[in-house]
């Protein structure tokens, strides 16, 4: 690659112009994407006479927040090296990320040869994940909005009162698999395992009251525990670096 | 706190969801979110096309990589949408579309409707499981997600102007941090179903397995779609399990 400096400031130029568009144009439509995901239960909550007190609200969003709050933060910390920010705004409101715009952000650097974090690596994923969003909001729609609702309008009754009742045990287990091969750690696994078998076998039997926190004081511990017994080996040589 | 200003009848106690959850109105929501992304991606892709000749690269291949992204996620598109379709029972379209299609994922949301139940002190999809709960539940997993899309909306800028990052400046803890709290978050709601009922108990076992099984030949047949294809397949096992054990209960 042989790049004149001419060519190179022109390059550079026209990549913070880009930069620039899309960290406009990205906060714009995902503070409107924030606004429109609010209204639904905002409208719901206040205007459907559901008799619901805002502690309720609070105490769930608590309890919610002490489970997930940490990864608020963590997430984005974490995708902004691979993503970029001008996917960044994509990526957060699509969802999905590492199942489906990450491979999809690969896979197109790679068809075109350009390696990720280039200006042309950049461009590629932000098309990738632009072409990804389209193909989703449209099965989305067509399978899941008409033809989702559909079916399940003219499934017979008991058996989606048999999926209500039990879609959350068919579901979670195969979530927890899923984690723990996705992570591939096996201390915070087995330290995670642990904390929640006790939780729910010895603490609360005993502790009833504390069945609305208990994910969360979950989470909290298993964060602490796995760091008390972490592989300090490892630790210390990539903290080296 | 009584609201002056009813615009939709709901009944606190009813646990007819689908008759909340359908309402005009979140559908209006749900579709205006997918405008937002709709209108994104349009803005993306121009700008895009205006920065691309400035550093060499044809219009052939950001064509191409609009294409290749294209082609990539219609898998796993499909099994998201197979995922969404099983969740259509408990959260209604609208909900589903937004919170399990789009800004959200499955195993999130889902876990932060199960949490925000436990605290109204009913259990999600059981008989306690009323438009009340359903409201609160949705209003605390939409909160959620706002506070991933604000700290999106605050940390990027942030980062990009970069000096060191929280990331690059202690990759261990940054590393052991989400990790734990994923599997303490997920080892917590799975093992809760457990005392609920034999049937429970069982059904967690069917599914844990699927998915190994899933993920183990996916691996061993080295067969990338049966990996994305793993959760929905092990929900439609487990919920046919859960079929029969039931009627035959």
């Amino acid at each position: 690659m042989s790049t004149s400096a001419a060519q190179l400031t022109g390059a550079d130029a026209s990549m913070a112009r880009f930069e620039k568009q899309t960290t406009r144009y990205g906060s714009l439509t995902m503070s409107a994407g924030l606004i429109f995901s609010l209204l639904g239960p905002i409208y719901l909550v206040f205007f459907s006479d559901l008799d619901i007190a805002p502690s309720m609200i609070w105490v769930a969003f608590l309890a919610v927040a002490a489970t997930f709050g940490v990864l608020w933060i963590v997430e984005p910390a974490t995708y902004f090296p691979i993503l970029g920010s001008a996917a960044m705004y994509q990526a957060f409101m699509i969802g999905n990320i590492s199942n489906k715009l990450l491979p999809a952000a690969i896979v197109a650097q790679a068809s075109i040869g350009a390696k990720p974090g280039s200006k042309r690596g950049d461009l590629a994923a932000v098309m990738a994940i632009c072409g990804a969003a389209t193909v989703h909001l449209t099965s989305l729609l067509l399978f899941v909005g008409l033809l989702g609702t559909w079916l399940v309008s003219m499934v017979p009754a008991e058996v989606i009162e048999v999926a209500r009742l039990y879609i959350l045990p068919s579901l979670m287990g195969a979530v927890l698999v899923q984690s723990i091969v996705a992570m591939k750690s096996l201390r915070p696994t087995l330290v995670a395992i642990t904390l929640a078998l006790l939780m729910n076998f010895v603490i609360l039997p005993a502790a009833p009251a504390l069945a609305m926190f208990a994910t969360a004081l979950v989470v909290i511990a298993s964060i602490l525990v796995s760091w008390l017994v972490r592989d300090r080996t490892q630790f210390s040589a990539t903290t080296e670096d | 706190m009584q609201p002056q200003l009813v615009l939709a009848a709901g009944d606190p106690s009813s646990t007819n969801i689908w008759a909340i959850a359908n309402t005009p109105f979140l559908w209006f929501c749900a579709l205006g979110v997918f405008a937002v992304i709709f209108i994104q991606t349009v803005l993306y892709s121009r700008a895009a096309k205006v920065a691309a000749p400035h550093v060499d690269m044809p219009a052939r291949e950001l064509k191409e990589s609009f294409r290749a992204g294209a082609v990539a996620s219609v898998g796993p598109s499909l099994a998201v949408v197979f995922v969404a379709i099983a969740l259509l029972a408990l959260f209604g379209t609208p909900a589903v579309l937004v919170r399990i299609g789009l800004i959200g994922s499955v195993s999130a949301e889902t876990g932060s409707a199960t949490i925000s139940a436990v605290t109204m002190g009913a259990s999600l999809g059981g008989a306690d499981y009323t438009q009340q709960v359903f409201a609160v539940a949705f209003m605390a997993m939409s909160l959620s997600g706002a506070m991933w899309m604000l700290a999106t909306l605050i940390l990027t800028p942030i980062m990009k102007k970069g000096g060191k990052s929280l990331a690059k400046r202690n990759p261990a803890v940054m590393a052991l941090i989400p990790t734990a709290a994923l599997l303490g978050a997920f080892s917590a709601l799975t093992i809760a179903e457990l005392p609920k009922s034999n049937v429970h108990l069982i059904l967690v076992a069917v599914s844990a397995t699927t998915m190994a099984l899933c993920l183990f030949l996916a691996k061993a047949l080295n067969a990338k779609w049966l990996k994305e294809w793993a959760l929905g397949i092990s929900i439609v096992v487990a919920i046919t399990a859960g079929y029969f054990l039931h009627t035959a209960a």
